[in-house]
């Protein structure tokens, strides 16, 4: 115990240069602790996103398949559609237990800074939706209106039966229903019957995409099949689209995480440096210690405890900043990701607080050995001989 | 019990510079007894520091023999030893007293006394024991001063604390009152010699003639040999 004080107090004499190092270390936790962090966060939210899809497969009009991942999870304006003819072939196929119709567009107002997407459902979206809870009702008629929570809150309606009126397309809605927030995408969006819908944006008999519930999951496949014969269509599983999605997450996180570690290595040669000239400066110190009775282990462990506590130090730091900062963090990954679950991407997770206090400790030993074997090698009387 | 502390026969140090050899103590041959108090005088370049050095077992003679013999009875040839059996000897058995005092600025005066504790682990010390030897050489009232808080006198004798607080059987002394005036030398020599009478083995090599005859026995040295060996038994 006393001599970890001792070794404290040595990191406490020169503390600008200690300061730096434990920074430069502790940056790099920061980000190796969040990129962990979110890369766990990211992969639980796509997870239940996807869960509370109610729906394994959906067909959209052929085009990229991020494109159509992106407006299955994000929502926004797909300028392809199907004719409405091709929902009676999906309903044909016998496996298929709902096949729900949907037409999907967007407003935007960029002088408000602002995207409303439209989503056009019928009762069988509505029987995929059982996670809903919607305070109101289903729609009514033609010109019913179901409010996604945050919706909700950024157009000031709390009560069912208040008025909506589009601007841009003259038409007026009446609110029949607010969703509680589900943690999904629904949340933004303005749920309109179908048919309102096509009409609303001149688009009769059209829809954006078909989603597919098959009566069992072994089935999905028999129906992909199938479904891979229609024209002009692009089939997408959903665990097809986590694949794809997680793929492209892992590849970024590789590079990230390839970064990190050049970043941790490069501070870990900046904490090696720091302990060696601190021990090139105690030289006549540890001289000192040798003549005292101190033997060659004590040296050697009173310089890598020194590193180690740095380290640790470091990492605590590294990790506070990052629960701290995690808010942020969301943030900017939310910006830089288009297809980001709605709930938090960044999770809170003790095996990855335990992951990067290990990798830094290790940092700490690893960084510890040259200088505190240097230390351990200086001869008593050349040592307490050195100015 | 003998009441020899040390032998040395013929103890050596060869300093290799380029293809020059100097010998800094040349065949030493002498016994040091239990609880004797001894002055090393002479010229600059004499080989005193060198001396202590091997007697402190901080370097290790070219050639020559020296023998330590423990209060158990064993005799230990100390040049045949390995370091860290060397390391545990000067733990349990040296106390260093420089003239440049050495002590760690960033410690108070009792985190410098404590300091060979944290390498000891066998022997025990009792609690506080640092605030006492503290207080034996004078300083009670500075326990958390800094060295640079304190007078030079001050912190020699904070060194002095230091060099006993593990209870050596010796204590080497190196110039220790080179860097003070005659009342803190004075103030020095006189514990010295109250450690002495505790029982203590004191060896101090000086420049300080006046002082160097209060102590019962003085070695002569020149050119790394002795050449005067009064007041021994
Ligand atoms: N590391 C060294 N390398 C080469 N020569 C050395 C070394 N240390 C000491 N010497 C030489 O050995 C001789 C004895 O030196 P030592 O330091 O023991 O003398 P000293 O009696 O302590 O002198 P002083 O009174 O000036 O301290 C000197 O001639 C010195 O130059
Ligand atoms: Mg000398």
């Amino acid at each position: 115990m006393k001599f970890i004080l001792f070794a404290l107090k040595n990191l406490l004499r020169n503390k600008i240069r200690t300061l730096l190092t434990v920074l430069s270390i502790a940056v790099s936790v920061t980000v190796l602790f969040s990129l962990l962090s979110f890369t766990k966060g990211y992969e639980k939210g796509m997870t239940s996103e996807l869960g509370k899809m109610g729906y394994q497969i959906m067909i959209v009009p052929r085009g990229c398949p991020y494109e159509a991942a992106s407006l299955a999870l994000s929502g926004g304006k797909i300028p392809n559609y199907f004719d409405y003819s091709v929902l009676e072939e999906v309903k044909k196929i016998p496996e298929v237990e709902i096949a729900a119709p949907f037409f999907m567009s967007a407003i935007i107002r960029p002088d408000e800074d602002r995207t409303d997407i439209y989503f056009g459902m019928d009762e069988n979206m509505f029987q995929m939706k059982k996670y809903w809870n919607i305070k109101g009702s289903y729609f009514k008629d033609e010109n019913s209106l179901i409010m996604g929570g945050d919706a909700a809150y950024i157009e000031q309606t709390d009560e069912p039966g208040q008025k909506f009126y589009v601007r841009e397309k003259d038409r007026e809605f009446v609110v029949t229903g607010i969703l509680e927030r589900t943690g999904t995408k629904d949340d933004g969006f303005f749920f309109i019957p179908l048919k309102a819908a096509q009409e609303m944006f001149g688009q009769k008999d059209r829809v954006t995409g078909i989603a597919i519930r098959v009566k069992d999951p072994t089935l999905i496949p028999t129906v992909v099949e199938q479904l891979e014969k229609l024209p002009d269509s692009q089939v997408i599983t959903m665990s097809q689209l986590m694949g794809t999605m997680m793929n492209l997450v892992a590849q970024a996180k590789t590079l990230i995480l390839s970064i990190i570690i050049i970043a941790i290595i490069i501070s870990a040669l900046g904490a090696l440096n720091t302990v060696l000239m601190s021990v090139f400066e105690r030289t006549k110190e540890i001289g000192v210690m040798r003549a005292m009775g101190a033997g060659r282990e004590h040296v050697f462990q009173l310089v890598w405890v020194e590193t180690l506590v740095m380290a640790l130090i470091s990492g605590i730091l590294g990790i506070g900043i990052a629960l701290i900062g995690m808010g942020l963090v969301e943030k900017i990954i939310k910006k830089l990701l288009p297809l980001a679950p709605q709930g938090s991407v960044v999770s809170f997770d003790p095996n990855t607080l335990l992951i990067c206090l290990g990798f830094v400790i290790l940092v700490g030993l690893v960084a510890g050995i040259y200088p505190a074997y240097r230390a351990s090698k200086l001869k008593p009387i050349e040592a307490i001989r050195t100015e | 019990m003998t009441k020899e502390l040390f032998t040395l026969e013929g103890i050596t140090r060869i300093y290799k510079r380029g293809n020059e050899e100097i010998k800094g103590v040349d065949g030493l041959t002498l016994k040091i007894d239990k609880g004797e108090y001894i002055s090393i005088l002479g010229p600059s370049g004499a080989g005193k520091t060198t001396f202590l050095n091997m007697l402190g077992c901080i370097d290790s003679p070219t050639s020559g023999k020296l023998i330590f013999y423990p209060d158990n009875g064993e005799m230990i040839e100390l040049t045949r030893m390995k370091e860290n059996k060397l390391d545990e000897f000067r733990r349990e058995n040296i106390g260093f007293v420089f003239a440049d005092f050495f002590l760690l600025h960033s410690l108070t005066a009792t985190e410098n006394v404590e300091l060979p504790l944290i390498f000891s682990s066998g022997k025990k010390v009792e609690d506080g024991y640092s605030k006492k030897v503290l207080e034996m050489v004078g300083l009670g009232h500075r326990l958390t001063h800094k060295p640079l808080q304190l007078s030079g006198g001050e912190m020699q004798r904070v060194a002095v604390a230091r060099s006993m607080v593990n209870q050596p059987k010796v204590l080497l002394a190196d110039e220790p009152t080179a860097n003070l005036d005659t009342g803190n030398s004075e103030v020095i020599f006189n514990l010295f010699e109250e450690l002495n009478s505790m029982g203590m083995t004191v060896v101090v090599a000086t420049h300080a003639e006046e002082l160097a005859k209060r102590a019962r026995r003085i070695i002569f040295l020149q050119d790394g040999k002795i050449v005067e060996d009064k007041g021994g038994k």
